[in-house]
């Protein structure tokens, strides 16, 4: 079990570091190669960065759905993923100011509630769907499944990290949260607003066009590559991603309780065992 | 009907070759070929996405050519100088740094274009189908929440309507707290069923079993080859080849993964769906592009920095991207055959 467990953690950390790696390689890319064909690497690497992301998915996917998915959490996760569905539905019918979305607040109670691999399982598959009912599938879907996902799975860790007296820790305990658990909550939620947004660009990011303190040049090392980032994010993104911040601070204050406490009591019901004779 | 996998490939085709060819005169003969199969394969009501690709390229391509215009001063032909104290946009506006823009959001165009077909032609229940049998669960899934997506919009508009009748109304974010709950908690009781009906039929039976370690290590191994590959090709410049390799050695591990969890799940098919000629053609259109955009990326390229230039054009890459008209061919071809049918599709 230990031996599984080590190697699991090991999936987690690679598909992480390839991830990562993958957003943030132009930073890395050699200024010789640059040099030597730019243009043909700008073409390139938004392919390259895409396909390895979907690996990453795939791959922590197939580690996930190893781990015995039953019935009840097909069945739990299927519906949740429709309710959080609509809810991105009803975000493309009436526009909501800024990058503001209805949609990462369940995905991080829910994480939060049943655990990480529920919700890195809850983030991708509401991407997912709601790309499909919606007619949002293309070239973007694998970074916004992969963004999403870390973010159901690093709630479902939070749990262990930020000393909630064990409340969620038993499948017989009521989650309620306090006030302590709802600021710490509120605050994952505003960082994953900004993150999402953060991570998100800098697929676009090296391949734009745009002012010369603002854009990535090959060569440039990792510092000044990072300042510029951060004054490009800062002019285009921020106030943009503020809202969707402020909007999953808004909407965990006002839904967390009542969320954790539905989700903990169908998590009891859901506790049942099918035992077999033989 | 084309296979859904035939129309993935074309999708990807086209997102390939937009990628590659900043030419805008191949850009705009990839935007006329996707909106001829638009306008001819994705022809009834509900297929149309609420934003056409000719209204998407109406917005994305001056408002792209703006912002490149207005923030970027390079390039040698000054159109006029805004003051240098606007913070971004001070400086020079040239007409290169428009045409970038403008060929930018041409390309963007393209790719939105292709995905809203795609999107428009494929039903929903095709696209799960191809979720290759190594994700049966997921697939499961998928589909347990693409069925309970209209039943929970049903669910939303009767909540919305009871709490109506007893005096509530919806001003604020707040409000919709006592439509959420009640949304969420009857979602809930519905699964409870379902999984109840589930385990009920024996699905626990098979899927409460784990992944072998071994596959699992194999998984693990897999993944640190790739990152070793992706390593060497960061830091490693010189030795791309074997980075190259080592990338493609790692992925193969993760597919041998994919492919031993696919073969213990077995997959039954009540009406399999016949591979035919049509798809037989659209696949070697788009391998012919395909290949056109892998051989010509040099002659598919274009930049118009430091001074604007007429783009070249190879009458030979402007046929080979026609590789990808094909799907409206067969449907003209069909319609003309047959004319009875598109209309019957349309009342169906």
């Amino acid at each position: 079990m230990t031996v599984r467990r080590l190697i699991g953690g090991a999936i987690y950390a690679l598909t992480a570091a390839i991830g990562v790696l993958a957003f943030i390689y132009p930073f890395f890319a050699p200024a010789a190669s640059q040099a030597a064909g730019v243009y043909a690497h700008s073409q390139d690497a938004p392919l390259l960065t895409a396909a390895l992301v979907a690996l990453s998915v795939v791959a922590l996917l197939i580690e996930l759905q190893g781990q015995a998915i039953n019935a009840k959490t097909v069945a739990i996760l299927g519906v949740l993923v429709a309710v959080t569905s609509v809810l991105r539905f009803l975000e493309v019918a009436f526009p909501m100011p800024g990058g503001f979305s209805p949609i990462f607040a369940p995905i991080i109670i829910s994480g939060y509630v049943f655990g990480g691999r529920f919700g890195y399982l809850m983030g991708t598959f509401t991407l997912l769907t709601s790309a499909l009912i919606t007619g949002g599938v293309g070239p973007w879907l694998p970074y916004q499944m992969f963004t999403a996902g870390w973010a159901g799975l690093t709630a479902g860790w939070l749990k262990n990290i930020s000393g909630l007296k064990g409340h969620g820790a038993s499948h017989h305990k009521s989650l309620e949260l306090g006030a302590w658990d709802l600021g710490v909550l509120s605050f994952f939620g505003f960082l994953w607003g900004l993150l999402y947004g953060i991570i998100v660009n800098v697929y676009f990011w090296p391949f734009a066009a745009g002012p010369a303190s603002q854009s990535w040049a090959p060569g440039i090392g990792l510092r000044e590559t990072l300042g510029r980032y951060a004054v490009f994010y800062a002019v285009t993104s921020l106030t943009w991603d503020l809202f969707r911040a402020a909007g999953n601070v808004f909407l965990i204050l006002v839904l967390g309780v009542p969320m954790a406490k539905t989700l903990t009591r169908f998590r009891q019901r859901f506790n049942f065992q099918v035992r077999s004779h033989a | 009907m084309l296979d859904p996998r035939v129309w993935l490939l074309w999708a990807l085709t086209v997102l390939v070759t937009a990628s590659s060819a900043r030419n805008p005169l191949y850009g705009a003969i990839l935007l006329l070929v996707a909106m001829v199969v638009g306008a001819t394969c994705a022809t009834e009501d509900r297929q149309r996405a609420p934003l056409s690709p000719l209204h998407f390229g109406m917005i994305a391509i001056p408002l792209s050519a703006l912002f490149n215009g207005l923030t970027v001063h390079f390039g040698d032909t000054r159109l006029f100088t805004l003051p240098d104290w606007l913070p971004l946009l001070g400086g020079a506006v040239t007409l290169e740094a428009i045409i970038f823009g403008a060929v930018n959001g041409l390309t963007l165009t393209v790719i939105f274009s292709s995905f809203s077909i795609f999107n428009a032609v494929t039903p929903v229940r095709d696209l799960i189908k191809l979720t290759p049998r190594a994700f049966h669960e997921a697939g499961v899934v998928l589909s347990i929440a693409l069925t309970f997506v209209p039943q929970t919009a049903r669910s939303l508009r009767s909540i919305r309507e009871a709490q109506a009748v007893r005096g509530h109304r919806v001003r604020g974010l707040r409000d919709w707290l006592p439509i959420v709950i009640p949304l969420l908690t009857s979602g809930l009781e519905r699964s409870m069923g379902l999984a109840e009906a589930m385990v009920a039929r024996g699905y626990g039976a098979v899927s409460d079993r784990g992944q072998p370690l071994r596959r699992q290590a194999l998984l693990a191994l897999g993944l640190l080859v790739l990152l070793t590959g992706w390593l060497m090709v960061l830091f490693r410049p010189s030795r791309q080849l074997i980075a190259a390799g080592v990338m493609a050695l790692g992925t193969l591990l993760i597919g041998i993964v994919v492919w031993l969890t696919g073969r213990s799940v077995s997959h039954t098919v009540y009406r399999a769906r016949r591979w035919s000629h049509r798809d037989t053609v659209t696949l070697v259109g788009c391998i012919l592009t395909l290949a056109v955009s892998v051989t010509q990326r040099e002659a598919l390229y274009y930049s118009p920095y430091p001074r604007l230039t007429a783009p070249s054009f190879n009458p030979l890459v402007g046929l080979g991207l026609l590789g990808l008209i094909p799907p409206a061919l067969i449907e003209m071809i069909s319609d003309r055959d047959d004319p009875g049918m598109s209309k019957e599709r349309t009342l169906a």
